[in-house]
This record gives C-alpha cells, structure tokens and sequence, in this order.
C-alpha cells in the first residue's frame, strides 16, 4: 500500500516528470557510451592481419602456416601430382561418373573443370602466404629474431614462392618455348582483389622463379649447412638442399643444361640425401622421410593427405571410388619391361572387376591413417636430370645406370644407343618408371613436345586457365588457344 | 487491454478502501454472445467509479448502489468495455459483451499491437486453427498457402529439417518470437554430405532452430512483408519478418486443454522401378539396339570394338530370381504422435498459460527420426496500478535421427535409386550383402547397411527465457523493460560402424561435437498513446535494445573402436584423429522509433526508423540508418463515399522503406589467420582477405495496397503490389584467383523483386451451414540487376559440373545446362543443341535451361460447418519453376554399362537399374519419344542437361480434414470436445517425374543453388486421427 501511495503522489508530482527525464537520459546515455565497447568483439579462433608479423613468433607461425598452404587438397595434398598423371598415358579416373573428373580421365579438360580451378586458386593461396612473409618480414622489430632467422624465413618463403610459380608455370604455361607469350601471372607481391593480372612471357616467368630461387640460396646460405651438419632443418622444410634442387629442375625445364647439371651435382655431392640401397627403394613409399628425400611435405593421422583415398580408398574398391586409376598404358609399359621391379608398385591384378583394364598405383597405402607424405623432390629426380643434362656424349649414361642399378635392371651400354633419340626415350621412360604418379609425367611429355604424339591430336600440352579467372579479370587474362 | 486491467484494478483497490453505503440493491448477471457466463468481470459505477463489484461463478452480480439510476461500465479483458444504464425499479439485468476480436481485430506489429483497420503495411495474419494439430513438426510448414507472399518449400521430407521459407522472393526472413529475434540457421556442424572420401561436398538437409517450438503453443503468427512494418527491424529485416506470438493466460476460471493424435506416414509419391526381369530386358534391349547400330555401322563404336561383347550371353548371375525392391526395403509406414496438456487461466492480478508436449515422428526412411519435448509457461503478473511484470519460459529437448547422406552420393535414399534387384539385402549368412559383387555399379554401399551402420544424431536442449517489467509512468506513457536469453546446447553424434565402406579401412569411426550459444537480448521501451482530441490519436514507440551471442562449438574424431563393443563414443576409439573447438560472437545495439498518427482512423500515417550498430562491421560503417513511412485512407470513412451495403470498407495504403542485412557471419570485415598445423607445429595461414569497408545490405521495397470489403465482412482481402530492390547485397564475389583466394565477402550487385498478392475470404454461407473461402495467389519476378562479375556459374555440389548460373538480367537461381533437342526419331539417339559448332557435346555447350523461382505461386482453403459437423482443405501451388532432377540421370541411365564387362567380353555389370519412367523409350525406327533408346555402349542421358530439368509446377491439396464438436448436454462439466481424422498431403497433380516437386537437395538456406533434386528424402502422406479436449 506505501508504495502505491509513493506511486500515486509521483503521478501527480512535478519532480515525476524530471525523474523520468532523468531517467531516459541516463538509459540513453550509458547505452551510446557503452554501445562502442559493447560493438567491439573478438574473434576468439583468429588472429587479424594488424595482429600478425609484430614478432619472431607470429613470423614462425606465418612460415609454419605457408608449409600448411601446400598441404591443400587441391595442391601437395594430393590433386596437384595425381592430375598431373592422370593427364598422361600413366592416368584414368574413376568416380561417380563425374564430368569433372571423367575431363581429366578422357584428356578432354574444358575451362570450366573444377579441379583445376581449385588447383589454380590453392597454388595461388601458396603464393599469397610467401608474398605476406616477404612484405612484413623485414620490417619486424623483434631483438629475438636473429638475422640468421630472418633470412632464414624469407629464403624459404622466396623458395617455396618459386615452386608455386613454376608449378604454375608447368601446369599453365608453354614452359618449353622460351620465345612464348603464354606465361603465367606472376604475383610478387600482396595485391587487391581489384588487381587483374595477365600472363607474364614464359622467359619473363622464368626469370621471375629463378630470380627468386637465387636470392633464397643466398639468404639461406648464412645457414651453411655444410659447415653445420646439425643446423639441416630436414627434408620436411624447404632447405638450401631442396632450393638447389628446384634450380636443377627448373634449368632442365628450360634447357639450360649447364646450370641443371651444376645444381644437381650440388645436391647430389652434397650428400644431404642419397640413394636407397639397391632394391629397398620401396622405402620411399613406406617410411617417411626416407634417405631419398630432398623435400618431402610431411602429414600425420591428424593432418591427412588425400593420396591415398584418391588412389586405393579400400581393398574392395569399386571404380566409383577411386579417382585417379592407374591406366592400362602403365601395365602396357611395365610389361615391355618384365624386369622392372617397379612394376610391382602399380597393381592391375587384385582389382574390382570394375577397375579393370584399369589398375591402381600402391605407390600410397596405408588405409587406416591416410598420412601418406608429398614426395615433391627426391634425389632420383637428380640422377635422372643430370642424366639429361649431360646427355649421352657428356656422361650421363652413369647416372641413368646408377638409378636403373640401383632399382635392380641391368646397366645399359653405350652401344644400346647407336640410334639417335633412343638415349632420350631411355631417360623418359626410366622417369616414367621412377616417377609416376608423383607429377611428372604430363609435364615430360609437353617438355619433350610429346603430348600429341602420345596423348591424341586433341590434347593440348597445357591446361586451361579456369574459366572463373577468366570472367573475373575480365579477360585480362589469355586462354590458351584451343581452349 | 491493459487500460481496462488498469482501471479494474483502481476499481477494485478502492473498492478495498472504501465502505459501502447501501442504498439500492442491482443484480443481474453478465454473459458473452455464445451465452456463456463470464466470470470475473468488473462493475463500476460511472457516476462513481469508488463503486462496483465483479462477477461470480455463474456471471451474476448483486451490489448496492446509491442511486436509482445511472450508468454501469461493464469491463473484463480481452472484451469491450460496455457502458449500461439502469434503473434500480428494472431488477436483474443482463449484460452481453463482446469480444475485442470479434468487435475490432488487433494484430501484432513489431515492437507494439495495432487495430487491424489502422495498418498501413503489409501485413499478413494466421490465426492457431490455421496450423494447429498438423502431423508437422516445423511451424512454417503448416502455413504454406495460406497467406499471400510468402512461399514455403519443403526441401525434403526429413524429419525436423528446415524449409526454405520466402517472403517475397526473399530467403530466410527473421523470425520473433515473443519478441526475441531468432535465428533460423542450423546449429548443427553435421554434414551430412560426403563423398567417398569423407570429404564434405554440399551441405545436407539442415535443422531448423525454429522446429524447436510447439506449433500449439503459438497464438498468432503475423508477416510482415513490406519495408514499411519491418523496418523497425531494421538490419535483419531485408528478407521480411515473421512475428510468432504464444499463447498467454486470461482471467476466468482454469481452462485446460489435452490434445492428442496418433497417425502414420508413407511415402507420397514412390518411384516406381524394374523389377529383376524387367531390367534384365532392358538390358537386353540395349544390347540388341546396339547390335543393329552395329550391324548397320561396323564402325560406329570404334575401330577396336569387338561386338562379341553384344552377342555374349549374359551369366548366370543375371537369372538368379532374386527380386529386391529397394524402396521397399529403405522406406517404411511410420507412425507420428504428438501428446499436449495445456492449462491457462488466472485472476486479475496474475495470468499464466502453461503447456507440455511431446512430438514423435518417425521418419519413413528406415531408423530416422524426429521427437521433442517442449514445456511452456508464460505469466503475466500485475503488481498496482503502475507495475506488472511476467516472464516467458519455454524449454524444449529434440532429438533427431538423420537419415545419413540425405541427398548425396553415398546416401541412403540416393543408393537405394538404381540399385540392382538382383542383389538381396542380406547374404545367406545373415550378413549385408556386398554391393560390388552385383549387377550395378553405380552403389557406394547396401542401402540398408548405411541406414542401420551409420548413425547420426543431434540432440538439441534449447531455453527460451524472457522477463519482463512495465511501468505505467503517467496515463498514456509506459515504460516496458524485457530481458531475454536464447541458449542452445546441441550436440552432433556421428558413427560409422566398422561394416559400412567408411570406416571398413580404419576398425569404425566417430564424430562427437556439441555446440553452445548463449544470445540475450535486453530492451527498454517506451509506448505512448495520446488522443490529441477527438478525432485526432498519436501514438509513438521508442527505445533501444542491446544483443548479443557467445557461441562455441567443440567435436572430437576417432577411429577404431572395439570390435563388437557396440561403443560409439570417441574415447573408446584407439586413436583420435581430430578436434575442432572454436567459439563466435557478435553484437548489436539498436535505436528505434515509431509514430503513428490518425485522423479519425480515416487518415492514417505511420513513420518508424531504426539504427543499427553490429559487430559484424568494421567500426567506420557499423552504424546503419532504416527508415520507413507509409500513409492510409479508408475512402469508405469519407462523406463523400455513399453509404452503401455491398463495398463496406476500402483503404487504400502505400508504404517505402529500408530494411538491412547482416547475415554473413561474424568478422568477414576483418583479414584473418586461422590456426593450422604442420609437422606437428601450429602456425597460422590466411583464412580470407576482407573487404574492411563492408557495410549492411539495404532493401528498398515500395508497397501499395488495397484492403477491401463487402457486405459487412462477407467477402474480404487485399491486393498488393511490391517492388523491392536489394543493393549492396552481401555476398561471396568472385575475385581472381591470382590474389589467393576465390571469393571476397563484399557489398555486391542489385536483385529485384516485384509482384502481385491478392487475397480473397469469403463466407457465402453463415449460420447453421457455414462456407468459409480463403484463396490466394502472388506473382513474383526476380531478377538480378546487377552484379560485379556477371555470369558466374555455380556448382549445387562442389564435385558436380555447375548447375546455375549468376547472371544479370536473370532470376536467383538460374539453372545451367545443355539444351536437350529430343530424340531422333530413326536411331533413337538423343540430341543435343551443340552451341559452339565443334561436335561435340560438353559443359561449354551450356546454356540457360530454366529457374527455380516461380511465376506464381498461392493457396486455396476452405472450411464447411454445418451443425457440429466440419470439413476443411487446404491446397497450394506453384506454377513457372523447374527442378534439375539431376539424380534422375543416375536411374534413367538405360542399359548404359559404363565398360562393366570383363576380359571374356562378359557383361557382368550396368551403371544402374531404371525407374518405369524409361518404359516410355524409343524402341523402334519412327517411334516419337522424349527418352532415347536403351544402349550398353552409349551413355544416352546428360545429366547437366534440359534432359533431366523438368517443370515443377504443382496443384497440392495439402490436408483435408474432418471434425465433430461435441458439446457437453450438462453445462460445465467441460467445454468442449473435438474429435478429428486427417488427410495430410492426399493429392499432388504434377508432371514432375521425382518424388516430389517441392525439392531442394541443397538445403534451405542457398537459393543461389535452389531446385536440385539429388535424391532428397521423400514427403510423406500422413493420416491422423485426434482430439482436442477442452475442460
């Protein structure tokens, strides 16, 4: 009743109607003042770009972070190397009747394939990653971050930026024809989405990945692993090792032999990796980081790679499952070579009947954890270049013989070439024996300007640029032709 | 209401006070237009208000009074105050009220009440007997067809999944509950799309959080459908509003309520498929036509063809006489029953409503289900004249089986279309059958086994919980503070027992997540009411609210768990494999008014603006600014307009407004990293670049209306007609890949929408035989007007060839294929447009080949009564859309072997086996067919192609429905019984060849993807029988 009374005196009241004023102000005023404060939430999972690159730890993060952008599925963690076989005499694919994934299968790629869109944007995620480390790296004032580290870091971000680059390149590019306008868009640095960039010149790209493989020798030679066996990061990480033998690679892609010759010797005098023992090189699928590995991205059973259930899936597999089939061209090729005990590793016998003619590669078991590890730069790929370099007169049947011994053949003789070009066909199926299914096979055949020849009339050498750049540069960007 | 709660209380606290004097003694008794007697009802005296009493049990009253006459202002709520002279000579008065309803119809607006004739938006109403006791567990399902401008699809017939609700075009509108905004997204993380791999390709039927409320309890539901009634929503009301009120106690004696019914489902519209023989001759048939082919053209299949493989004769497994019909084995008759016990009632200080349900579907695909337990109660209290205050409560537990890959691949529905009827369920052994070693190839897994092995559940706990205080500060001006929380606890259970082909590799596997939310919402009111005088009334709304949500989401995978343990939890896996724990927040701080102004409720205008602040903004646009007027004239109030009987009431409105969006997920204006891991070490990489000027998307919808009625409210409705145009639309936008990503969240582009609604009610016939008539129908263009990049085309599953295409010029929604040319009449083949010229037929022949949107779409209801007796439908339609029945490909492949012979040239295996669709094939030289021939060796359907896009129009009677009221011979022993049988989804006239037109395997929430049938769970009819007790 007392409060009532309050209540009805207030009705009545000339203070009633200051209160209220008083109150509403106060409402009001407290909420505007507050409503800042209230507004500004934090993302309790991600760190904001104004809160990166402030210290040696959110750079070691950052370069940690870059290693996980080559994992994507679409890249290292399986598609990039798979597709690259599948495009090839080596490849088929299964699943669900998928226009997308038949394209590649049937070597009829339109620009609108799915996989290659995604493999476009993943590769260029890597890219953007390394272009962040290379923008912010020098400016971070942190007195723990030794100049040893630092160049450390930007060494591999410069490195693995090549590598993405010249994935690209391979991939999207005439990288055999140094006179050739159909480059790749090269992105140095971190650009706005209102940014449309066109293909560079394949000799213009080029520069671009070896220009910056040489600074990343030099900023990561402080580290001189040589001297300091103890300081190798290991085959996980993008060493000095792994920079030299990118350079050899990429100067065998543009025929300049001199230079392939030279970065291959490097790593292979270097010693940082070496051959298995003879005929234990299965090895190099069965263990990680196996002896021969110069960079090798490393999964675990927390952090999966997609070969595996892109190539095997299960036992029981129907061809609906399995993506990327071993072609019957492969079983062809390792009956011409009875002896070849790699043949083993591609099975075209313990198939659904599904599968076949079609077989599958054992090159990635191990259903239960499906940790199977990229195996992007061994060092038989370094045997096999110099081979190349150095051709037949200059010595490189040593090193052909060296890996053809080493997996268990027979050495060949001088003599077993007396016909041109049968030295070169040597090479390219010892690669092809060596290293299907780990992305190689469609890129020797456009380097050595076989792909017509072994693939069909209609099977360009180069793949599509995605359809979506296209329409989302606007066209500044070229198709290729035929595309 | 509360005026007259007010000024019963004033009465009855002086009454308190004050002694009566006794002069003359007045009785009577007081009653509503049915008869009934009101109890409770307060009598004062007008000449004296000190004076009055209120009505007993039986409605009477008996007080003194100290004149011989006067006037008596009868009051009681939710009934019109009554004003009686009187004479004590005259003795025993009756009094009749009428109810506020029945008298002058008051609709919910946002932040407030209005007379229905005072609107000046558009609004739409559903009154509870227009949704209550359907077999159907989500709210919004029951009321497609029933307003104008608002289309409801359902996308599946899961159990508890969402729908794809649409006001006006416009996708995922807000939904109020009692007024708190709720969002109707899913909580669950559980995909339940994988491919083979067990990677996520689309997104499965989600759940609606809106499922989690008893149709029931919910007195009315309102839609506001223009700018102009929703934009005191401001940032969330682009896509219109939805408000839903529940049921709240009235004074008067208890009144309870016991609903019931119990009913069972099956599959509407089965697909129907070759039984063993048949297939076999198809197959056969296929062989055959290529023999032919052959014979006519050596070369026609190549070079190297060896056409033993035609003239082979097919193995003994062909002839086993096994003969499976799989829908039979995956579906089943399911029952539903749905229990609820309510109770409202009060005195004039406290009211309560109060209930408990209980909703059990089980689904028709075998082990899905659907069950909640929900609980009530809402409490109104009245403290004095100036204070009152009441909370809303409501609890619900849900627990819901999913039908594992609804809609994919590997999917139980979708592997049950096509599979072999040469294959039995289970071994000899008891054991499943292996699906490789028969005659199709096109399985992931034994149908059956994916449905009992894999299992999926997400159970949900879910609070709704407001409090509530109004101070009446002086006459006309209240002050109502209300404070609510919205927590969610929901937990995603996923196993793959060690059988099935998931998780054969890795000894079984599990997924445990849970996600909680924690959103409150606080708001501070301010409503003023003031009669200027006596033709002019001014009422205003004005105040701010604050909201804001914590979110966490956790889940743990493992693999490997004991053998025959029949343990699912992942601690009991030998490995772990995965943990995801993240959490999200967001805020919102909001500003709002509103006036309302009439002149003589002829001229009505009504001008309201909101300001938004969220979180989900960088700090320089996080403020945004959403006005709205609309104006009214009810031409029939004018002088002018003659007095006449048939046109009784015409008001015309037009409104504009702005009303925004924020959906987009919390802090897309900031570039961030996200954790990752490598070798073992955690680091960070770039999850997005951002768009830091990210602003709110802006709706600018003009309205005009007519509202119109004839013959005293026989015949009534409106017309509409909307243009709306939403710019700066939120939107993932396609960037060159070249800067690392895909897409950017950014202000994009300009989609229009414009229509026509109109609605009719009509009553031909009234009195002891009653006609009721509700018809409805909107037309809708959508059309994209602009957009940053144009022509993006756009995958409805990310491992499938693109399904639609963004395009200006063209609707949300545009389906992108190859243009199907029918079939050659003299070999059978099909044929197809080849755009470039270059022979052959791929993706870049792609054109556009339809829409998923509609011209049109509407309902039409009707109820008869006559004595206790009633009888109701209801039906609706869609006209103009179409549906990509891309699954359709997979079981109308027509012999097509897809190479499944063997070495010997065997045929061991097809891709799959066929509906009775393909009995309309083309079988000999000059036979007119749509579908091609059957051939081993072609594949002669594409499935990205008009081939398989099929015209979706639909007629639907939805229910029917037949009831009889008992009245109760002796008064009050209890109100009320009526008992009901129903037909839910008895007819559907349709050329759609799936199992049903309304369809969208993508979910409800992506109309950019809307209309792709992949397989989706089928729709059920439902027949029930119920009662509705009331005592």
């Amino acid at each position: 009743m007392k409060i009532q009374h309050t209540f009805r005196q207030l009705k009545s009241s000339v203070s009633a109607k200051r209160y209220i004023y008083c109150v509403l102000v106060m409402f009001i005023a407290t909420s505007l003042s507050s409503c800042k404060k209230f507004l500004d939430q934090t993302s309790p999972n991600d760190v904001a770009q104004e809160n990166m690159f402030q210290d040696a730890n959110s750079l070691e993060s950052a370069r940690i972070g870059m290693y996980n952008t080559l994992q994507n599925v679409y890249y290292y963690g399986g598609y990039f190397p798979l597709m690259v076989d599948a495009y090839s005499d080596n490849g088929a694919t299964g699943g669900y009747d998928s226009p997308d994934v038949n394209e590649l299968g049937d070597k009829t790629l339109t620009s609108a394939n799915i996989y290659v869109q995604n493999t476009w944007i993943a590769i260029y995620n890597t890219i953007y990653t390394a272009n962040q480390i290379l923008a912010n790296v020098d400016a971070i004032d942190d007195p723990t971050l030794s100049d040893k580290i630092r160049n450390d870091i930007k060494g591999e971000a410069l490195a693995i930026r090549a590598l993405a680059h010249f994935d690209l390149l391979r991939m999207f590019g005439e990288h055999w024809n140094l006179a050739s306008e159909y480059g790749i868009p090269v992105v140095k640095q971190v650009v706005e989405p209102t940014t449309f960039i066109g293909r560079s010149s394949v000799a213009e790209s080029y520069d671009a990945i070896t220009g910056d493989l040489v600074e990343a020798q030099s900023l990561i030679q402080n580290d001189d692993y040589r001297s300091d066996p103890a300081a190798f990061k290991g085959a996980m990480f993008m060493t000095l090792n792994a920079v030299n033998a990118l350079l050899a690679r990429v100067y065998l892609y543009k025929k300049d032999f001199t230079q392939a010759d030279s970065y291959a010797t490097e790593v292979i005098d270097a010693g940082y990796a070496s051959l298995l023992e003879a005929g234990s090189f299965n090895q190099i699928y069965t263990s990680k980081l196996s002896a021969e590995a110069i960079f090798e991205l490393v999964f675990n059973g927390q952090d999966r790679s997609q070969y595996n259930a892109a190539t095997y899936a299960r036992p029981d597999a129907l061809r609906s499952e399995v993506l990327f089939l071993a072609a019957e061209d492969l079983r062809f090729f390792f009956e011409s070579r009875p002896d070849d005990p790699r043949g083993a590793l591609v099975d075209f016998v313990n198939n659904d009947l599904s599968i076949e003619p079609d077989g599958r590669t054992q090159k990635y078991r191990g259903e239960d954890f499906q940790d199977n590890d990229a195996l992007v730069i061994r060092i038989a790929e370094m045997y096999l270049i110099r081979a190349e370099a150095r051709g037949l007169q200059g010595g490189g049947l040593d090193d052909l013989n060296l890996i053809r011994e080493n997996r268990g053949l027979p050495a060949y003789a001088t003599d077993d070439f007396d016909v041109p070009g049968l030295y070169e066909l040597a090479l390219a199926e010892e690669r092809r024996a060596e290293l299907n299914f780990e992305g190689h096979r469609y890129f020797d055949l456009a380097r050595l300007q076989k792909v017509q020849e072994t693939l069909g009339e209609e099977v360009l050498p180069v793949f599509p640029i995605p359809l979506r750049e296209v329409t989302a540069t606007n066209g500044v960007i070229t198709q290729y032709p035929g595309y | 209401m509360i005026r007259s709660l007010t000024l019963m209380f004033f009465v009855l606290l002086l009454f308190l006070q004050l002694p009566a004097s006794a002069q003359t003694t007045l009785i009577g008794t007081v009653k509503d237009t049915e008869g009934e007697a009101l109890l409770g009802v307060t009598i004062r005296l007008k000449e004296n208000p000190a004076i009055g009493t209120i009505t007993g049990d039986d409605g009477s009253f008996s007080f003194q009074v100290p004149d011989a006459a006067g006037t008596l202002i009868f009051s009681y709520v939710g009934y019109a105050d009554q004003e009686v002279n009187f004479l004590t000579g005259k003795t025993a008065l009756t009094v009749i009220l009428q109810s506020d309803v029945e008298l002058e119809e008051v609709i919910v607006v946002g932040y407030g009440t209005q007379k229905k004739s005072d609107v000046t938006g558009a609004i739409s109403s559903v009154d509870n007997k227009d949704f209550k006791d359907q077999p159907i567990g989500n709210i919004a399902g029951s009321i497609q067809g029933k307003v104008s401008g608002l289309n409801v699809t359902n996308p599946s017939g899961t159990p508890g999944s969402s729908l794809l609700v649409s006001v006006r075009g416009q996708s995922n509108p807000l939904y109020v509950v009692d007024g708190i905004p709720l969002l109707s997204e899913s909580n669950s993380a559980m995909a339940t799309s994988f491919d083979t791999q067990g990677n996520v390709t689309g997104n499965g039927q989600s759940i609606s959080s809106i499922s989690d409320i008893n149709p029931n309890d919910i007195a009315s539901i309102e839609i506001l459908k223009d700018a102009s009634s929703a934009a005191i929503y401001g940032a969330r009301a682009a896509n219109g509003v939805i408000l839903i009120t529940t049921k709240r106690g009235a004074a008067g004696k208890t009144q309870f309520g016991l609903n019931y019914y119990t009913g069972i489902q099956q599959v509407a519209n089965p697909i129907k498929f070759l039984s063993s023989d048949e297939f076999v001759s198809l197959v056969e048939e296929g062989r055959q036509n290529d023999l032919n082919a052959y014979e006519q053209d050596p070369e026609i299949f190549g070079p190297d063809f060896d056409p033993a493989l035609l003239t082979n004769p097919l193995p003994e497994t062909w002839y086993t006489g096994v003969n499976t019909d799989w829908l039979d084995e995956i579906f089943r008759s399911a029952p539903v029953n749905n229990l609820e016990f309510s109770a409202r009632g009060g005195n004039e200080k406290t009211k309560f409503y109060s209930g408990i349900s209980y909703f059990d579907q089980q689904g028709i695909v075998i082990e899905s289900y659907y069950k909640r337990f929900n609980t009530r109660l809402n409490i109104d209290h009245q403290i004095n004249d100036h204070f009152s205050f009441g909370e809303n409560l409501s609890l619900t537990y849900s627990r819901n089986r999913r039908s594992f890959n609804d809609d994919v691949y590997t999917g139980v529905v979708t592997n049950a279309l096509g599979a072999s009827p040469l294959m039995p369920v289970y071994n000899d052994d008891g054991s499943y059958a292996g699906f490789e070693d028969y005659q199709v190839s096109w399985l992931s897994d034994n149908p059956v086994k994916s449905a009992h092995e894999v299992q999926g559940y997400t159970s949900s706990y879910r609070a709704l919980a407001t409090l509530y205080g109004e101070w009446r500060i002086v006459k006309n001006l209240k002050f109502r503070s209300s404070w609510s929380i919205d927590y969610t606890n929901l937990s995603d259970d996923l196993y793959f027992s060690p059988i099935t082909v998931d998780a054969e590799n890795v000894g079984g596997k599990a997924t445990n997540g849970t996600f909680n939310q924690l959103v409150w919402l606080g708001e501070n009111i301010f409503s003023y009411d003031y009669n200027i005088n006596k033709d002019n009334h001014l009422s205003a709304v004005g105040g701010f609210t604050l909201q804001q949500s914590d979110s966490r989401r956790q889940s743990i995978s493992g693999q490997g768990f004991p053998i025959g343990s029949n343990l699912t939890n992942v601690s009991s896996a030998a490995t772990i494999t995965g943990g995801v724990d993240e959490g999200s927040n967001w805020a919102l701080v909001s500003f709002l008014g509103r006036v309302n102004y009439d002149y003589k409720g002829k001229y009505l205008l009504s001008v309201s603006a909101r300001t938004d602040g969220s979180s989900r903004f960088s700090p320089s646009n996080q403020y945004g600014f959403f006005p709205a007027i609309s104006a009214g004239w009810r031409l029939t109030d004018e002088n002018f307009w003659p007095k006449n009987n048939t046109l009784t009431d015409l008001k015309i409105r037009a409104s504009y407004g702005l009303t925004g969006d924020q959906e987009i997920g919390d802090f897309q204006y900031i570039s961030f990293w996200i954790p990752v891991t490598y070798n073992g070490q955690s680091g960070l990489n770039p999850r997005n670049i951002a768009d830091p000027d990210l602003k709110w998307q802006t709706n600018k919808m003009v309205n005009f209306g007519v509202d119109y009625e004839f013959f005293h409210g026989r015949m009534y409705g409106s017309l509409e007609y909307y243009k709306s145009n939403k710019t700066d639309l939120l939107s993932e936008d396609v960037i060159p890949g070249t800067t690392g990503f895909e897409s950017i969240t950014r202000n994009y582009g300009n989609v229009l929408n414009r229509g026509f609604e109109f609605s009719l009610n009509a009553v031909p016939f009234d009195g002891e035989f009653r006609w009721d008539i509700g018809f409805n129908i909107s037309t809708l263009h959508n059309e994209i007007i602009d957009l940053s990049t144009d022509g993006v085309l756009v995958n409805a599953y990310n491992d499938l060839s693109p399904t639609h295409i963004l395009q200006e010029g063209q609707a949300l929604g545009t389906f992108w294929g190859v243009n199907y040319l029918g079939v050659d009449p003299e070999t059978g083949d099909p044929m197809y447009e080849d755009i470039n010229d270059d022979g052959i037929i791929d993706g870049d022949d792609s054109q556009i080949i339809g829409k998923a949107t509609p011209d049109m779409y509407g309902g039409f209801n009707t109820t008869l009564a006559w004595k206790n007796w009633d009888l109701g439908i209801a039906a609706s339609f869609s006209v103009g859309n179409d549906v990509y029945n891309l699954i359709r490909g997979e079981y109308e492949s027509l012999g097509w072997s897809d190479e499944g012979w063997d070495e010997d040239l065997i045929l061991y295996q097809v891709y799959t086996n066929n509906s009775h669709e393909v009995d309309d094939r083309w079988q000999q030289p000059g036979d007119q067919a749509d579908i091609p021939r059957a051939s081993l060796i072609n594949q002669n359907v594409l499935q990205n192609s008009s081939q398989t896009l099929e015209d979706a129009s639909y007629f639907r009677i939805r229910t029917i429905n037949l009831g009889y009221t008992f009245k109760p011979k002796v008064k009050h022993t209890y109100n009320s019984l009526y008992i009901y049988a129903q037909v839910q989804n008895p007819v559907l006239i349709t050329g759609y060849s799936g199992f049903d037109p309304e369809v969208s395997s993508t979910g409800g929430d992506h109309p950019e993807t809307a209309g792709v049938d992949y397989a989706a769970y089928p729709q059920a009819r439902t027949f029930t029988v119920g009662f509705n007790f009331n005592f």
